[in-house]
């Protein structure tokens, strides 16, 4: 199976959320918001995407891996929900909902599914500074690197006697010993890794080779920017009827 | 030829009152390996950072003095997995993550990783995912990565800090070739068994000023050794209390016994 171009992932998880703004709610919001939660569940199916899983794995991994992405997008969504709940009606609340669910969705799938290097390759290949390519690659990568930090930090804890199971109270101290060691080490890794990309030749208006840029078909290309042409059209529509 | 010069170097880190180097004053020379000997603490971390011209640049704080650099430098840190690129799918594309952010041709980025991860004896790691590799695999190919972007002037700090015993030697056989290349290497170590075969020179640190500097034969000194920075050889030879200088090796201090030192 051919991995789509990082720009056609991007392209599609910007485009979601704004059909859902463009789009009549709740009919439009439902449509973008279920097709975003759908895309979450295939996040994992390529192994090369999910960190810790192997081909050898299997499918199942892969669908299991979505299956996390797609529980981290609605526990992420649910308390917009509530707090829409308690500022607008019901009709309201489903309308911005929808719409938030979509973008929180989009942007957990997009963040899951990018592999950061090709990305890398990508920007570089369109001739973007090497520097911004890699940072605009980090973003992405943020999140799974400090999640994956979290559980290093937290395993570390629970064998100098941490316990994260009880009460709410408990549960508190016990993100208290995990949340300054995770901010602190992360603060100091940052340190680190700029001394090492800058050794490694990373600076500002770099124009790096590009190793292996993925490929782009031009169907890809078609989509990107029929989506783009969509977006734009609906919006016309919307403001000038 | 001179290579890399410091002159009346001070360093102060951002928000401190005391300077991590002291007018410290030091010269490395093409096909000269030299070896940074203290304490924890001594400077010599910091001194390869100002020689690399990332402290002040990206560290921040202040510098005194001057800094020349006749090549390019590389520098390996001491922590090899804080210095991954974190942008490759294999241990090929962490190596040749430098030589492209250097522009340089396709081919000759692959001729130049080549030569890398085979100097390095890591050729067979080359389609591995860097996460899954050791400490020793990763600070190899952290190595190879700074040595296919043929910086002239080698920077190394705990070189084999993460490598066993085997693998450490190798490290320092391949540092003597370099040097014999051409290269100019400085390096720091708390190997000090090692810096008699690698070393031309020592220089060593204490509370950020160069104390001493000279041969090898340094880490045979009376007030090396007292400071616990002598070779093991010697450090026995001086608890027995034998005369200094003390030897630095084992085929030394055999010699020396053999003539009822």
């Amino acid at each position: 199976m051919t991995r789509p171009h990082p720009f056609t992932l991007l392209a599609i998880a910007a485009a979601l959320p704004a059909f859902a703004w463009i789009l009549d709610a709740p009919a439009g919001a439902a449509a973008t918001s279920a097709i975003a939660l759908a895309l979450t569940l295939t996040a994992g199916i390529d192994p090369r995407t999910s960190p810790g899983l192997r081909p050898g794995l299997g499918a199942s991994a892969g669908w299991r891996r979505g299956l996390v992405v797609f529980r981290t997008a609605i526990l992420t969504a649910a308390p917009f929900w509530l707090f829409l709940l308690i500022l607008h009606d019901v009709a309201t609340t489903v309308a911005i909902g929808l719409r938030i669910t979509t973008m929180v969705a989009s942007f957990v799938w997009v963040a899951a599914a990018v592999e950061p290097p090709r990305l890398v390759e990508a920007l570089v290949a369109s001739r973007w500074s090497a520097s911004v390519a890699y940072v605009f690659a980090s973003t992405l990568s943020a999140l799974p690197q400090l999640s994956e930090r979290a559980r290093r930090i937290v395993d570390a804890q629970r064998c100098r006697g941490l316990s994260v199971r009880g009460g709410i109270a408990a549960r508190l101290r016990a993100l208290r010993s995990v949340a300054l060691p995770l901010v602190l080490s992360a603060l100091h890794e940052v340190d680190d890794r700029a001394l090492a990309l800058e050794t490694r030749g990373l600076g500002p208006g770099v124009r790096r080779t590009s190793l292996n840029p993925p490929p782009d078909s031009s169907l890809e290309r078609v989509l990107r920017w029929g989506l783009l042409v969509a977006c734009v059209a609906l919006l016309a529509r919307k403001v000038f009827s | 030829m001179r290579c890399l010069g410091l002159e009346g170097v001070s360093f102060w880190y951002p928000a401190t009152q005391r300077p991590a180097l002291r007018d410290v004053s030091l010269d490395v020379a093409t096909g000269e390996v030299v070896s940074l000997v203290g304490s924890v603490g001594a400077g010599a971390s910091t001194l390869l950072l100002v020689a690399a011209g990332l402290a002040p640049r990206v560290t921040s704080g202040r510098l005194e003095g001057t800094v020349n650099r006749t090549e390019r430098g590389g520098i390996v840190l001491p922590t090899p997995w804080t210095q991954t690129s974190g942008m490759a799918f294999t241990v090929w594309d962490e190596v040749a993550f430098g030589p492209a952010n250097l522009g340089w041709p396709l081919q000759e980025i692959e001729r130049r990783v080549e030569l890398a991860l085979g100097r390095l004896e890591i050729d067979a790691l080359a389609d591995r995912d860097p996460v899954t590799l050791s400490g020793g695999e990763l600070q190899r190919v952290i190595i190879a990565g700074i040595l296919a972007m043929d910086p002239g002037l080698l920077l190394l700090d705990e070189p084999t800090a993460e490598l066993d015993p085997a693998g450490a030697r190798a490290v320092w056989r391949l540092i003597r070739e370099l040097a014999a290349e051409g290269k100019a290497v400085l390096l720091a170590t708390s190997d000090l068994d090692a810096i008699p075969e690698v070393a031309d020179r020592v220089v060593w640190l204490e509370d950020g000023t160069v104390r001493a500097a000279g041969q090898a034969a340094l880490l045979g000194d009376d007030a090396v050794c007292g400071a616990g920075l002598g070779a093991t050889v010697a450090g026995v030879w001086r608890a027995a209390g034998l005369p200094s200088p003390y030897p630095l090796t084992v085929a030394e201090a055999a010699r020396r016994g053999g003539r009822g030192v």
